[in-house]
């Protein structure tokens, strides 16, 4: 019998509005625990609104409204109460196209901490640095030139590093839009293999529109479509044979 | 498949390749027929033409493998696509291995005599029959997509089983009263257990339409007539 991780994060009728339109309708989702799971759709179909849910960083727009709820590990991130700053630092986030700080790749890395508290020292710090960068699999390649500019690093050498500063706060979820679509195929494959890796430690939700990529990299794949969440489910039976014809027109390359 | 395609060519390629499994499956389909016509009547002047189309359907196993390696490379098919891609391989190679079986029997024609008792060619047409509209039910479910049909004709192999048993009795039959029929009657005996194993083959391509179209395999196990529990 094939077991299924725990649910890590659970939205519960969320929907979400940008001033008058409504960008997400009802979303139920639950993402499993050291999983990754894939949201697909079509380009304004709300998947990526979907993720900025999960560390509230539609909390910046000022026209957003959200509604429902999120719970990460039963408990709920809306709460007006709640510090966003620690939920951030539970859920780091990487982008579409690599963004480090104009600062040395050791000053990328050790920023979060610092700002957390973390580190408290040189030798903590330089720690942290090291396995937050062996464990984005870019150590190898940096050790020796750690104060250069992290902007100096080719594109998917600055995606790992994105994602070494995501990590270097030990986070519990790694939410990632569209990581790998400025890179050429071998970072690509790089950044794959690292989200192989990733996953037996963080729970990961990656918004992809390669399908490949969905298919190589995730147990789950949830299809969304004008905001509303049309099917979720096992990637295998997604891309097999999924339930739902709007989901199929989608993934062969029928959709309008 | 229901919607067309964004790509034109995508669906272009998809069909062109549904189209070569048709056209193949038809062409098995005559060589069947033509082979058994042969064997009934022992003609033995059409074996070269039988022989001959043997080599058409090959080519077209080589095509349609070429089609669906270009597919597979440039489209990445998934979902129905994929199913239907995948599918078209195992269908082709199942149909080419009917081809050679057809091909065999039309090469066991000619050290037949032509006076065999019409009660032996009765039973060997009968299963020949069979075994051909097998194929062109199961050829008719695949260009329909009809689940229900391919599961029937996958159903009904138990009868070409029945029917393949009683062929090869009448056989054993017929040589144990006469030694002298030994050499063709060796020749029979492998022309029915290849019309049997065509059977299989039609069997094969049964399930690979329901896997097409439901995405799923047939569950259980198919039914089984006399000569398999031999």
């Amino acid at each position: 019998m094939e077991l299924m991780n725990n649910v890590k994060i659970k939205s519960k009728n969320l929907n979400v509005y940008y001033g008058e339109k409504q960008a997400l309708f009802d979303v139920n989702l639950d993402l499993n625990e050291k999983e990754v799971t894939a949201l697909i759709g079509p380009s304004g179909c709300g998947k990526s609104t979907f993720i900025r849910c999960i560390n509230r960083m539609n909390d910046v727009i000022d026209i957003c409204k959200v509604s429902g709820n999120i719970e990460i590990d039963g408990v709920e991130i809306n709460d007006k109460n709640l510090d966003v700053v620690s939920l951030r630092e539970r859920v780091g986030m990487v982008f579409q196209k690599p963004n480090p700080f104009p600062k040395s790749i050791y000053d990328n890395i050790s920023y979060g901490p610092k700002i957390h508290g973390k580190g408290e020292t040189k030798s903590e710090l330089d720690e942290i640095v090291e396995n937050s960068l062996k464990k984005a699999a870019l150590w190898e390649e940096v050790k020796d030139r750690l104060d250069e500019p992290g902007t100096g690093l080719s594109g998917g050498q600055q995606q790992r590093l994105c994602i070494a500063r995501a990590i270097s706060v030990n986070p519990e979820v790694i939410l990632m839009d569209e990581p790998c679509s400025a890179l050429d195929p071998i970072a690509t494959a790089k950044i794959e293999e690292l989200i192989d890796e990733l996953k037996k430690t963080y729970t990961i939700v990656i918004v992809t529109h390669s399908m490949a990529q969905a298919v190589r990299v995730s147990q789950k794949t949830g299809f969304f479509h004008l905001g509303k969440l049309i099917e979720v489910g096992k990637t295998e039976k997604i891309f097999k044979n999924p339930d739902n014809k709007m989901t199929q027109d989608y993934i062969t390359g029928r959709f309008g | 498949m229901s919607n067309e395609h964004t790509v034109k060519s995508y669906e272009e390629e998809l069909r062109y390749l549904i189209d070569s499994v048709i056209k193949m499956g038809s062409l098995t389909e005559s060589q069947l027929v033509d082979s058994m016509d042969a064997v009934i009547k022992v003609d033995k002047d059409s074996i070269d033409k039988i022989i001959k189309s043997d080599d058409e359907i090959n080519k077209f196993r080589s095509k349609i493998d070429t089609q669906i390696m270009t597919l597979l490379v440039k489209r990445a098919p998934m979902a129905i696509d994929l199913r239907e891609t995948i599918s078209s391989l195992k269908i082709s190679q199942d149909l080419e291995r009917i081809g050679d079986l057809s091909k065999s029997n039309a090469k066991k024609v000619k050290p037949l005599p032509l006076d065999l008792p019409e009660e032996l060619l009765g039973n060997l047409k009968r299963l020949g029959d069979l075994v051909i509209k097998q194929l062109n039910d199961v050829l008719d479910s695949y260009v329909n997509k009809n689940y229900g049909k391919a599961k029937e004709v996958w159903e009904k192999d138990e009868q070409v089983d029945d029917l393949t048993y009683i062929a090869m009795e009448s056989v054993i039959d017929f040589l144990s009263k006469d030694k002298k029929n030994l050499d063709f009657s060796t020749h029979l005996i492998f022309a029915t257990k290849n019309l049997e194993r065509a059977g299989d083959h039609i069997t094969n391509i049964a399930e690979s339409i329901c896997f097409l179209i439901k995405g799923e395999y047939l569950k259980g196990s198919r039914p089984k007539g006399k000569v398999i529990q031999q």
